[in-house]
């Protein structure tokens, strides 16, 4: 049985096709609105973040990945560094050069996202 | 367009667009490109020799040493005390007024080390230049390696060092197997072990390190032209540290 209609031009092709372009425009910026707000809540790390001493330049990689994927190169430098015998100059002794403190770099984004990693079990961070 | 065809056409469109978007995001995220190592074997095989005839019974400067450079836990407590070093008197089968010899005992970098076959996580593995080591990141302490080993060189952390007088040099914690890495960090930065500069500047020179493959380095000199001997070769894990005068 159909129901009533919700849409009537003429063409029920044309009306496949404004449905398909409008939820292509209306999801993504959905999305978009969704992620600014989750970035512009409370606790986001936005708030707390801290320039680092300025020591270098700049960082190994860009801000915007180290952020979020800083683990992810330590995790393959020390692969390379202990599987390999390949010495790196970036490791944890070199990034508090400049992120002097554990517990302003280090503590407040891992506390913050409930994150326990157990590199300072073994590895040297300043305080 | 009723009711029906309107739900299946957005659910479509929006299985689409958040699957397309979801796929942007995976193919378009950088990548630590770990994987793909660019690494070249040096060649070299790191063997040591220690000459018993100049170490001096007294002494255990390599011991402190040893325990300076890699943070190695030592309480003076025997349940805890881990040795990557050690010194320990022979006895002799037979009742005999000699007091026997006192040897440096260390982990002997076998070629074929048993540690390594039995270790299920992979973590303790030979390195290309033949020095073994353990990935303590790998380690579950499972301590098979300890019943592997025939020279008991391994040592199980059962108490965290509460020193820390390196601090370019991680520590272990808790649960897991340690041994001697003949200083893997120093080789690789071009310098002596610890125990073998502590024993240069002690001025015995009791102990020797250097590449077993380079046919004119110090160690191959002496393992040709002197009476050398290794513990327990017949066991055939071909270990690389050989004992002048024992």
């Amino acid at each position: 049985m159909k129901g009533k209609p919700l849409l009537s031009p003429a063409d029920p092709g044309q009306a496949r096709l404004i449905v398909i372009i409008a939820v292509l425009i209306f999801v993504p910026l959905g999305f978009s609105v969704v992620s600014q707000v989750s970035r512009n809540r409370a606790e986001s790390p936005n708030d707390f973040l801290e320039k680092p001493d300025p020591k270098y330049e700049e960082c190994v990689r860009e801000t915007s990945y180290m952020r979020f994927h800083h683990w992810e190169l330590l995790r393959g430098i020390r692969e390379e560094v202990v599987r390999y015998g390949k010495r790196s100059d970036v490791g944890l002794t070199k990034c508090s050069e400049c992120h002097t403190s554990r517990e302003r770099f280090c503590d407040k984004c891992h506390n913050a996202a409930s994150l326990t990693p157990d590199c300072f079990d073994c590895h040297y961070f300043p305080k | 367009m009723d009711r029906r065809d309107f739900i299946k056409t957005a659910g479509g469109a929006f299985l689409l667009a958040s699957s397309g978007a979801y796929a942007f995001r995976v193919l378009t995220a950088p990548s630590a490109g770990w994987m793909d190592v660019d690494f070249t074997p040096s060649g070299r095989k790191w063997g040591m020799v220690i000459d018993m005839n100049k170490c001096r019974e007294d002494c255990t400067a390599c011991l402190q040493a040893c325990r300076e450079e890699n943070n190695v836990a030592f309480v003076n407590d025997d349940r805890y005390d881990i040795h990557w070093i050690r010194k320990a008197r022979l006895q002799y089968k037979e009742e005999s007024e000699n007091p026997g010899k006192s040897v440096i005992l260390l982990c002997n970098h076998c070629d074929n080390p048993p540690c390594a076959q039995v270790c299920p996580v992979q973590a303790t593995y030979k390195r290309h230049d033949g020095i073994v080591i353990v990935d303590h990141h790998r380690c579950i302490g499972c301590r098979y390696c300890m019943i592997a080993c025939p020279y008991n060189a391994r040592y199980f952390n059962m108490k965290e060092s509460e020193e820390w007088p390196n601090k370019d040099f991680p520590k272990r914690s808790h649960g897991v197997a340690e041994a001697c890495n003949l200083c893997a960090h120093r080789l690789d930065a071009g310098k002596m072990p610890a125990c073998v500069e502590a024993c240069a500047r002690q001025g015995c020179g009791a102990l020797y390190v250097g590449d077993l493959n380079d046919h004119s380095s110090e160690v191959s000199r002496l393992i040709a032209k002197s009476a050398v001997k290794r513990i327990r070769p017949d066991l055939g894990t071909e270990p690389k540290v050989y004992y002048i005068g024992l």
